[in-house]
């Protein structure tokens, strides 16, 4: 049986002398055909039998993105386009404010489903970073982190601010309060994508100083992230609400949760490695209770699921030897993951919010990834990186996706005066880096010569509940 | 208990159903048609324990929607090829006939008691009563293989029963496109006559299956295959449900069409066949936990009426199977009842049934099948043994030898 194949790991498909996949005009009109025919019985349904069986809607929504986001990508690959960027536009065409064909109701019901796809890209994440990688990247990675973080937060601080007489809901504040602002937009910049570079790196299946300075960056950036935010929003409330105390009360919050979420996550990577090694069967449904079960636990908690899982999945790559069986396992629930998660995105982005705020959203996209590459030449060039991480570390860093818009929530909910425009404009925003980001990557990955030309291995995307991942 | 806990446990369950996959279960453990499960169901839910509620119950709705979907699916890719090997056509048409014929008995039978008592919901008694009929019409396989495989019997009558058990299942499932209709079609320009949504639910489950053949293509890459059945599943199943239609036939249209158009069928059996148990196990623990014994008025005479339809039904299938097969002829006028067991297929029937009519209708077909089931459980491999030692296909050697189920199951 094909599906018994061992997978192959990125180094052993470099190693395999290149091949193309064989799908050839015939098959490409195939798909072009079934995906209109899709989208025809779709319509008709929709159209024909509106509003009814609401659950129902949710369970079509997430098989025809499924479908259609697989299509999409397979269609747009002729072009050199990311997979990513066709889930995306799969989302997009059939969302609420395109054709309608998946209503805003079973958009927030995929919200459960993403949950479990985060957890899993999470646990892949983390797994995906060796320590010995991160340790022979630790000067590169001190040096970008440091400086994508810092000319982040003070350019775009400057950016958002100099721009302000451009962005409606700032009017009603004094320049000290939209100095503030201006302060939480600098975070929002500097948070990644973490799902966006593991889809990219999973459909390009790279592997190079790029990849490996991406991934490592990426992955590392959340703690760094939660941190400034916790920092920013305790130095802007004075600035906003005259009553407001500069308190440090909430750093130690922080660091209780990031220190118990630490915690949580190298227990349950343990818990994993064990049950790998000794069992190492059905881990469809652990991960599936995981990422329903557990994350909701944690949220419960305070803990914050996706650095749970990410040190998790670092646990069992670094501190067992499952590591391999592990990454193998979550590889081949990939397909699957990344086209629900990124199609919903899709079916998420606020097409009629992008239309009215697009100039601003476009030069504050823009300078960001501005910054981004200047601030990426120059700490490459103080940790002496290899020259493709000095051409191309950044460009994997200007994605945003769901981290960023979960922040722009935080934001609205602690300012209320504000945060509805704040949120918008992020998310016009993220939009644009969501879309272009991948693209840039996946040029960037290419361009280096880090993208393997193997095709992915015969493999289950998702090993069946009675399959048996043991090698 | 809140709808966490209820989903983790039914992943519990799921994760035990895939152990059971394994092969060892048949022989192994549990009862022969997983009433136990049925009947856990029923305890942990709002009539025994109250773990469970019944708005907790509704809200997974979409995922026993799922779950009754996928398992047709399964079913239809199995239907008539019997894994690796055809069945019969003269096992399958005499399948088929018993089914009808047990349908037509119950219902009948329902229609009558509810004519005479007054039982059975305030409502169109031809829906709930064939509702109840088809859902009683099925004799489960994995009773008959329980017994096969348990006594070693190894014939010509075993693989009889084998072949009448597997492929049994169509009528059923096909009868329920017909009884699910839209239910509001004031946005159609055309008015579509029953029969006419029949052939529709049948159209999309066939196109769905088509469409899942078209871009598994030449080429079997697991790497896309599960992506590709289950994003098109779902996409069934959701239609269904949005609709109104039988989701039960439209996946069973899927599955079928899938094993006849795609050249992947084999492949795509070894890959899904492990996820049955899996599913099934929290499929029976929901359908358990929505079990409502005061369904509608006059339960109980629903319930007997049902039962005594069944037997009789059973009973003079056994005769003609004797009539028309020499293997059958040997097993006692009183063969039928080894019939009797009913299993997955009649609760997924069921479950749908209370998915998609919500209440009285709903409630008293899934409580017919019920207690059809437990009874089944206790009656049927017990008297489906006997008949087969009657025939001579259970002998003290054959439970000595080592392994010869396989050849009782599977043509030479």
């Amino acid at each position: 049986m094909s599906h018994e194949l061992a997978p192959l790991g990125r180094d052993q498909a470099l190693a395999q002398p290149p091949h193309h996949s064989g799908k050839g005009a015939g098959t490409r009109a195939v798909q072009g055909a079934v995906l209109l025919l899709l989208f025809a019985v779709l319509y008709l349904a929709t159209h024909a039998f509106p509003g009814i069986h609401e659950g129902a809607g949710t369970i079509g929504a997430v098989g025809f993105l499924l479908l259609v986001g697989t299509l999409m990508s397979e269609l747009v690959e002729t072009i050199g386009i990311p997979h990513l960027t066709g889930y995306l536009l799969a989302g997009v065409v059939a969302g609420p404010h395109v054709l309608g064909l998946i209503d805003h109701h079973a958009v927030n019901d995929l919200t459960s489903v993403n949950t479990l796809a985060l957890s899993l890209i999470a646990l892949e994440g983390g797994a995906e970073l060796r320590l010995d990688v991160v340790r022979r990247g630790l000067r590169s990675l001190a040096w970008a982190t440091l400086l994508q973080s810092l000319a982040l937060l003070v350019g775009m601080t400057g950016v958002f601010f100099a721009l302000r007489p451009w962005i409606p809901f700032l009017g009603p504040l004094a320049p000290l309060g939209a100095f503030a602002v201006a302060i939480l937009w600098g975070v929002l910049a500097v948070t990644r994508s973490p799902s966006a570079a593991l889809g990219i790196l999973s459909q390009t299946r790279a592997s190079g100083p790029v990849a490996s300075f991406t991934l490592t960056f990426v992955m590392s950036s959340d703690v760094v992230v939660v941190v400034l935010l916790t920092a920013c929003i305790t130095i802007a409330r004075p600035l906003l609400e005259p009553t407001g105390e500069l308190s440090l009360s909430e750093f130690r919050l922080l660091g209780r949760e990031i220190l118990g979420t630490v915690a949580l996550g190298t227990t349950l990577g343990l818990l994993l490695a064990a049950y790998l090694r000794l069992w190492g069967r059905q881990l469809i449904l652990v991960f599936l209770a995981l990422g329903l079960g557990l994350a909701e636990v944690m949220r419960y908690l305070q803990y914050d699921p996706l650095l749970a899982f990410m040190t998790a999945g670092f646990v069992v790559q670094n501190l067992s030897r499952q590591g391999e069986k592990f990454i193998a396992a979550i590889h081949g629930m990939g397909s699957v993951v990344y086209v629900i998660f990124f199609a919903t995105a899709g079916a998420h982005l606020d097409i009629p919010l992008l239309r009215t705020l697009w100039p601003v959203a476009v030069m504050l996209a823009g300078a960001r990834a501005l910054l981004t590459w200047m601030s990426g030449r120059l700490a490459s060039n103080l940790a002496a990186d290899p020259p493709a991480v000095k051409k191309w570390g950044w460009a994997g860093l200007v994605s945003q996706a769901g981290l960023a818009l979960g922040l722009a929530g935080t934001v609205a909910r602690s300012f209320p005066s504000f945060g509805d425009g704040f949120r918008a404009l992020a998310i016009a925003t993220v939009a644009l880096n969501e879309f272009f980001g991948p693209i840039l990557f996946k040029l960037a990955l290419d361009r280096a010569g880090e993208t393997s030309a193997v095709p992915a291995p015969n493999r289950p995307s998702l090993v069946p509940a009675g399959g048996d991942v043991r090698e | 208990v809140n709808g966490l806990l209820l989903l983790l446990g039914l992943l519990v369950l799921s994760y035990i159903g895939s152990f059971l996959a394994a092969g060892r279960s048949l022989t192994g453990f549990g009862l022969p048609s997983g009433s136990e499960y049925l009947v856990l169901g029923f305890c942990v839910g709002p009539n025994v324990l109250g773990l469970v509620d019944r708005s907790m119950l509704a809200s997974f709705d979409p995922i026993a929607d799922v779950a009754l979907g996928w398992l047709a699916m399964l079913l239809g890719l199995h239907y008539a090829f019997g894994g690796r090997h055809p069945i019969r056509t003269t096992s399958l048409i005499a399948a088929s006939f018993i089914a009808l014929l047990t349908a037509a008995s119950v219902t009948a039978g329902e229609l009558f008691a509810a004519s005479r008592f007054g039982s059975g919901p305030p409502f169109d008694p031809w829906i709930w009563a064939a509702g109840v009929g088809i859902a009683c019409a099925e004799t489960t396989p994995h009773a008959v293989r329980w017994v096969i495989e348990r006594k070693r019997a190894a014939g010509p009558l075993s693989r009889l029963l084998a072949e009448l058990a597997d492929s049994g299942g169509a009528v059923p499932i096909l009868a329920t496109a017909v009884l699910f209709l839209p239910m509001h079609e004031q946005h159609l320009p055309v008015a579509i006559p029953d029969l006419g949504w029949a052939g529709i639910t049948l159209g999309l489950g066939i196109l769905c299956g088509a469409v899942a053949a078209a871009l598994l293509g030449r080429e079997f890459r697991l790497h896309e295959s599960f992506g590709v059945l289950l994003g098109t599943s779902l996409f069934g199943i959701g239609l269904a449900a949005r609709l109104g239609l039988s989701v039960l036939a439209l996946m069973f249209a899927m599955g079928l069409t899938l094993a006849a158009v795609s050249r992947h069928r084999n492949e795509m059996l070894a890959m899904v066949a492990p996820t049955e148990r899996a599913i099934l196990l929290p499929a029976l623990v929901l359908a358990g936990a929505r079990v409502e014994p005061r369904a509608a008025p006059g339960a109980v005479v629903v319930v007997v009426a049902a039962l005594a339809a069944r037997i009789v039904a059973k009973l003079i299938s056994g005769w003609l199977l004797g009539a028309v097969f020499p293997a059958a002829r040997r097993a006692g006028p009183l063969l039928g009842l080894g019939l009797l067991s009913t299993g997955a297929l009649s609760v997924a029937i069921g479950l749908a049934f209370a998915l998609r009519f919500p209440g009285p209708v709903g409630d008293t077909v899934l409580l017919a099948v019920a207690v059809t089931t437990i009874f089944g459980e206790f009656g049927g491999p017990a008297r489906l043994g006997a008949a087969l030692t009657r025939a001579g296909e259970i002998t003290d050697a054959s439970a000595l030898a080592p392994d010869n189920a396989s050849a009782a199951v599977t043509p030479p």
